[in-house]
C-alpha cells in the first residue's frame, strides 16, 4: 500500500457511519474504494461475499485463510469493519457470520454489472468544436499547473523560480498553509519538513496529499464532504482524452471544477463552459503504483523525462534547465556549476544529512533519483550504483540513535498466566512491539482489541 | 489489575539511554517508565523536547569528520 | 529534528501485489453447451463470466483479462480483438498458434477506437468494464455466425486455445517488463522452475478453463506439452469443470499448482468463480485452495488415443502404447523394442512358482 493510500485511509477511517452510508451510494465510489484502498485478501473477502445470498458464517471464513494467514486475516476483517464494509451479524440461533453491508454491496453489484440511473461514472459531452483538447495538450496543462504549484513551494528556499507564466490561485495557497506544507512569514512563504518530503514524493501521493487536504479544508467552505469525495472518485473513473457534461454535477460539485483546475486535475476552456476535461491527474487516482508506472506522468518536455546522471564518485549531473528540478535536486545535492542545460554538483555526508535533517528519507531521495534517472543510466542493472544507494542509506541510519514508538505500555500483571495471554493476542494480531516476560511488561501500537480481549478474560473469570 | 500507560517506546544504544536519563534527571519529565538498558517509555508530548535536547548533547559530545572538500 | 529519530525512516515499504493477467479459455463447443441449457445457458454462463472479468479488473487497475474461445475446430481470440487487417491471417493460423508470438505479427490494442466511439454514451457503466463486455458479446456472436453446421463436432480445440493464451501470456509479460524498466528477469523463460518462488514486480499471468466437454485424448500431446510449458513458467492452471470430465485438465491443474473445481451445481457459476478463482496468486498465499480429491493421473496411448490404466512404454522415448506397437517398432522414435516374456505370466507370480514360468516359456 502506497503511502498516499495509507494517508487517505487514515482520513476516511475518521468519518462518521452516516458518511460511509452516503458515500457507498456511489457505484464509482464503491468501485474506487475497493480498487484503491482495501489490501489484497480484504478484496478477495469483499468478492467472495458479494453474490453470496445468506451470511458466511466467521467459522467458513476462518477455515477459508490458511493458519499461517492468520494475521492477514485479522486485518483484512478489521479493516474492512472499520470502512463499514463488512459486519458481522449474530442472529439468535445461528452462528456468527459475516456479510457485506448494504448500500456497498449494492453499489458494487452496479459497478460491475452496469445499469441503474446513477450516472456516477461521469457523463460524456459531445463536443463537435474543433477546439478538443488532445492528450498532450491534457498533459501539458497538468504538468504546468502542478509544477507552478511545486515552484510556489520550493521557491522560498532562495531559488528564484520563474512561475512560467502559472499565476496560483489564493485558495491554493490558504491550502498549502493549512496543510502546513508551507508556512507564512510575513510576505514570504518558508516550507516545512511535511514540505520538502511532499516534493520529493510520486506525483500520484502529491495529488492525494493535496486532495485530503482540500477536503479536510472543504468543510470550512461549507462544502459537502460526501459530496466531494464522491467527485473525486468519480474523476478516477474518466476517460483520459474526453470531455465530460457538467449537467448532472452538484453545486459544491461545478465549484470544485475551478479549483481543481488551479491544480491542473481537471481542464475547462473557461469557468462557465458547460463541459470539462479530467487530466492525467485525475484519472490515475484510482490507480495504484503499479497503474502508474506503466502510464507515468511524463510529457515531451525535457524536465519530465529522466535528466540526473549519478557517478560511482557520487557526482550529480542534471540536464536541465528547469528552475523547479534544480531546486528540488539542491534539497539533497551540492550543486557546484551550472551551465545553460546542465547542472553538475555532488552528494555528500553534509548534503544527505541536512536533508535528513529536513525530514526527507533516504529511501526518498533514492526514489527520486532513480524514477529521474537519464535514460543511459537508467538501462544500468541496477539504475543506480549500489555504492551510492549504499552510502546515502547509511548516512542516514548514522543519525539514527534511537527508534520511538507510539503506543501504550501493559502492566501490572498479577501472574505470569494472566500476562502471557494478552501478550500472545497482542502478537498474533501484530500490534506487539516489546515485552519482557520478567517484569511482566509488554508495549503495543493499539491498545483497543487488548484492553476488549483484557475486559472478556476478566468478565469471563468473574 | 492490569494497566495500560500511554506513551512513546524508544529504542536505543545504552550509552544514548544514559544520555536519556541524564536529561531526564534534572526535573524526571520525561521519562514515564524505565523498562531495560535499550528500552524505555517516555512522555508522548514531550518527544519532540526530548529528541532536540538528545541532539544538541549528541552535537556537543560529538566531532562530525569533516568532509566538505575535495572538488 | 529527525536526525536522531530513526522511527520515521522505517515506514511500511510498497509491498504491492503486482498485477496479474488472467487468460480465460471458454469452451465453446456448442454441442455441449445444448446440453447444458436446462440447468445453464450459454447466455447466462457468459453473463456470470462478465461479472467475474470485472471483479477480476476491479482489483487493480493494472489487471488485465484476456478471453480466447476453445471452439469446435479452431481457437480463437475474443477479447482482445486482433486488429482489422490481421484477424484473416490470424484466423488462418489460430491452430497452431505459436507461430504468432514473440513476433508481434498480431497487433491487438486493448482500446479499438471505432469500438470504444460506439460505446461511449452510458454514465451508467464503468467505461473499461463496458468496452469488454461489446467487445466479448460482438466476438461471440460473430465467432457462431462463422461456425458452419458441418463443423460442429463434440471436441474443442482445448490444446489450440492453450497455445494461444501461452503466446498472449508471453509477449503481455515481456511488454509489461519492459514497461517497469528498473526490474530484473526481464526474460519470463528465465524464470525459475519452482513453482513456489514468488518474483517480484512481474506480471502475475495465470489460466481459467471454462470447460465444457469431455473426452480430450485425441489431443493428448499438444496438451499435455502446454501443461509443462506452463509448469516451467509457472503459470498455474485453472480448471472450472462445468460438464464432462477431462482426465487431462485434472492433471493439468495438479502439475502447475492451478484450482480444480468440478461443479456440481453449474448453475451457482458465478459463485465458483467468485469465491474459487477470484483471488490471484498473492491471495491464494493465504487462502485454503479448494481441493480436488483426487487427480486421475492415466495417461492416453499415442498409438490409438485411448485412455489407459496400463500401458506400454517405449524405453528410449517414453512413447505410451496401448498394445505392443506392430513389429514391435516404436511408433514415434522408431526403435525396435524387444517385448520379452510379453504374454506370459507377470515377474511377481512367477518367481513364487519357478516351474510355471519355465512352461509359460516354451
Amino acid at each position: 500500500m502506497s503511502a498516499s493510500s495509507l494517508r487517505s485511509f487514515e482520513y476516511l477511517e475518521g468519518l462518521p457511519g452516516t458518511t460511509f452510508n452516503r458515500l457507498y451510494k456511489q457505484p464509482s465510489t464503491a468501485l474506487a474504494i475497493f480498487r484503491r484502498m482495501l489490501p489484497h485478501l480484504a478484496k478477495s473477502f469483499v468478492m467472495a461475499l458479494l453474490y453470496i445470498s445468506h451470511p458466511m458464517p466467521v467459522t467458513d471464513l476462518e477455515a477459508w485463510v490458511r493458519p499461517d494467514g492468520r494475521r492477514e486475516r485479522d486485518n483484512a476483517v478489521n479493516l474492512l469493519e472499520r470502512l463499514h464494509i463488512l459486519a458481522a451479524a449474530t442472529n439468535p440461533g445461528k452462528p456468527r457470520a459475516y456479510a457485506l453491508t448494504n448500500p456497498f454491496a449494492a453499489s458494487l453489484r452496479l459497478a460491475l454489472t452496469g445499469g441503474g440511473n446513477h450516472h456516477s461514472f461521469g457523463v460524456p459531452y459531445s463536443t463537435s468544436e474543433e477546439d478538443t483538447m488532445s492528450i498532450t495538450d491534457l498533459d501539458e496543462f497538468a504538468r504546468r499547473q502542478w509544477e507552478g504549484v511545486l515552484g510556489y513551494m520550493v521557491g522560498s528556499t532562495g531559488m528564484n523560480i520563474a512561475s512560467e507564466g502559472v499565476t496560483l490561485s489564493q485558495g491554493v495557497k490558504i491550502l498549502l498553509a493549512s496543510g502546513r506544507l508551507v508556512e507564512a512569514r510575513g510576505k514570504t512563504v518558508d516550507i516545512t519538513k511535511d514540505g520538502f518530503a511532499f516534493i520529493l514524493q510520486e506525483v500520484n501521493a502529491q495529488v492525494w496529499t493535496m486532495l485530503i487536504l482540500y477536503l479536510q479544508n472543504a468543510e470550512s467552505l461549507n462544502m459537502d464532504e460526501v459530496d466531494v469525495l464522491a467527485f473525486l472518485f468519480m474523476l478516477g473513473s474518466l476517460e483520459l482524452g474526453l470531455p465530460y457534461s457538467k449537467a448532472n454535477l452538484t453545486q459544491t460539485q461545478a465549484n470544485m471544477l475551478e479549483d481543481l483546475g488551479d491544480f491542473g486535475i481537471v481542464y475547462q476552456a473557461s469557468p462557465d463552459s458547460s463541459y470539462f476535461y479530467p487530466t492525467r491527474l485525475a484519472t490515475t487516482l484510482t490507480s495504484d503504483a503499479g497503474g502508474l508506472r506503466s502510464s507515468s506522468f511524463a510529457s515531451p518536455a525535457d524536465n519530465n523525462r529522466g535528466f540526473i546522471v549519478i557517478e560511482t564518485n557520487y557526482r550529480v549531473y542534471a540536464y536541465t534547465s528547469s528552475n523547479l528540478q534544480i531546486a528540488i535536486l539542491q534539497l539533497f545535492a551540492r550543486l557546484i556549476t551550472r551551465y545553460p542545460n546542465m547542472v553538475a554538483g555532488k552528494v555528500t555526508r553534509e548534503s544527505i544529512r541536512r536533508a535528513v535533517s529536513m525530514g526527507i528519507t533516504s529511501d526518498q531521495i533514492i526514489s527520486y533519483l532513480t524514477t529521474h534517472a537519464h535514460p543511459q543510466m537508467a538501462k544500468n542493472q541496477p539504475v543506480l550504483p549500489p555504492t551510492v544507494v549504499d552510502q546515502i542509506r547509511l548516512w542516514q541510519l548514522e543519525g539514527d540513535r534511537m527508534k520511538a514508538t507510539v503506543g501504550f505500555l501493559f502492566k501490572d500483571f498479577n501472574s505470569q498466566a494472566e500476562f502471557q495471554a494478552p501478550c500472545r493476542y497482542a502478537e498474533e494480531i501484530g500490534v506487539l512491539v516489546w515485552k519482557h516476560e520478567g517484569q511482566r511488561k509488554f508495549f503495543v501500537t493499539r491498545h483497543e482489541q487488548v484492553a476488549a480481549y483484557l475486559r472478556n478474560k476478566s468478565g469471563k473469570g468473574g | 489489575m492490569p494497566k495500560a500507560v500511554k506513551g512513546v517506546l524508544v529504542e536505543c544504544d545504552p550509552s544514548i539511554k544514559a544520555i536519556i536519563l541524564k536529561i531526564d534527571q534534572a526535573k524526571h519529565d520525561y521519562i514515564v517508565e524505565d523498562l531495560d538498558d535499550q528500552t524505555l517509555v517516555v512522555k508522548e508530548s514531550q518527544l519532540q523536547r526530548l529528541k532536540a535536547r538528545l541532539e544538541e548533547e549528541l552535537s556537543n559530545t560529538q566531532q562530525m569528520p569533516d568532509d566538505s572538500a575535495s572538488d | 529534528m529527525n536526525a536522531v529519530d530513526g522511527s520515521d525512516h522505517y515506514n511500511k515499504t510498497s509491498d504491492e501485489p503486482p498485477p496479474s493477467l488472467l487468460t480465460i479459455i471458454l469452451d465453446t463447443n456448442a454441442h455441449a453447451w445444448a446440453l447444458l441449457a436446462p440447468t445453464l445457458p450459454l447466455s447466462a454462463a457468459i453473463a456470470n463470466l462478465l461479472v467475474f472479468i470485472n471483479a477480476h479488473l476491479a482489483f487493480n487497475n493494472s489487471n488485465k483479462v484476456a478471453i480466447i474461445a476453445s471452439h469446435t475446430q479452431r481457437a480463437e481470440f475474443l477479447y482482445p480483438i486482433p486488429s482489422e487487417d490481421d484477424s484473416r491471417q490470424a484466423n488462418g493460423s489460430t491452430h497452431n498458434g505459436a507461430q504468432n508470438g514473440l513476433d508481434g505479427d498480431m497487433n491487438m490494442t486493448d482500446g479499438n477506437e471505432a469500438n470504444y466511439a460506439a460505446t461511449a454514451d452510458d454514465a451508467n457503466h464503468y467505461r473499461p468494464f463496458r468496452h469488454i463486455q461489446t467487445t466479448l458479446l460482438s466476438a461471440m456472436s460473430k465467432l457462431y455466425k462463422t461456425t458452419s453446421p458441418e463443423s460442429l463436432t463434440p471436441t474443442t480445440s482445448i490444446a489450440g486455445a492453450l497455445t494461444l493464451a501461452l503466446t498472449y501470456i508471453n509477449k503481455q509479460s515481456i511488454a509489461f517488463s519492459t514497461t517497469t524498466s528498473s526490474k530484473t528477469n526481464a526474460d519470463p523463460l528465465l524464470a525459475p522452475s519452482d513453482p513456489n518462488s514468488i518474483q517480484p514486480a512481474t506480471l502475475n499471468p495465470r489460466i481459467l478453463i471454462l470447460s465444457v466437454s469431455g473426452d480430450l485424448a485425441h489431443q493428448y500431446i499438444p496438451i499435455m506439452n502446454t501443461i509443462f510449458a506452463c509448469q516451467r513458467l509457472t503459470i498455474p492452471i485453472d480448471i472450472c469443470k462445468i460438464a464432462g470430465d477431462s482426465v487431462f485438465l485434472q492433471q493439468a491443474s495438479d502439475a502447475t499448482h492451478g484450482t480444480y473445481i468440478a461443479l456440481t451445481h453449474p448453475r451457482g457459476l458465478l459463485q465458483y468463480l467468485m469465491l474459487g478463482f477470484l483471488p490471484d496468486q498473492s491471495s491464494r498465499k493465504y487462502l485454503v485452495p479448494p481441493t480436488a480429491v483426487g487427480v486421475d493421473f492415466r495417461a492416453a496411448c499415442f498409438c490409438h488415443r485411448k485412455v489407459v490404466d496400463v500401458g506400454f512404454v517405449c524405453s528410449i522415448c517414453l512413447s505410451i502404447f496401448c498394445s505392443p506397437p506392430e513389429g514391435a517398432v516404436c511408433l514415434t522414435c522408431g526403435t525396435y523394442l524387444q517385448l520379452g516374456e510379453y504374454g506370459g505370466k507377470p515377474a511377481v507370480v512367477a518367481k513364487r512358482k519357478k516351474k510355471r514360468k519355465k512352461g509359460a516359456d516354451e
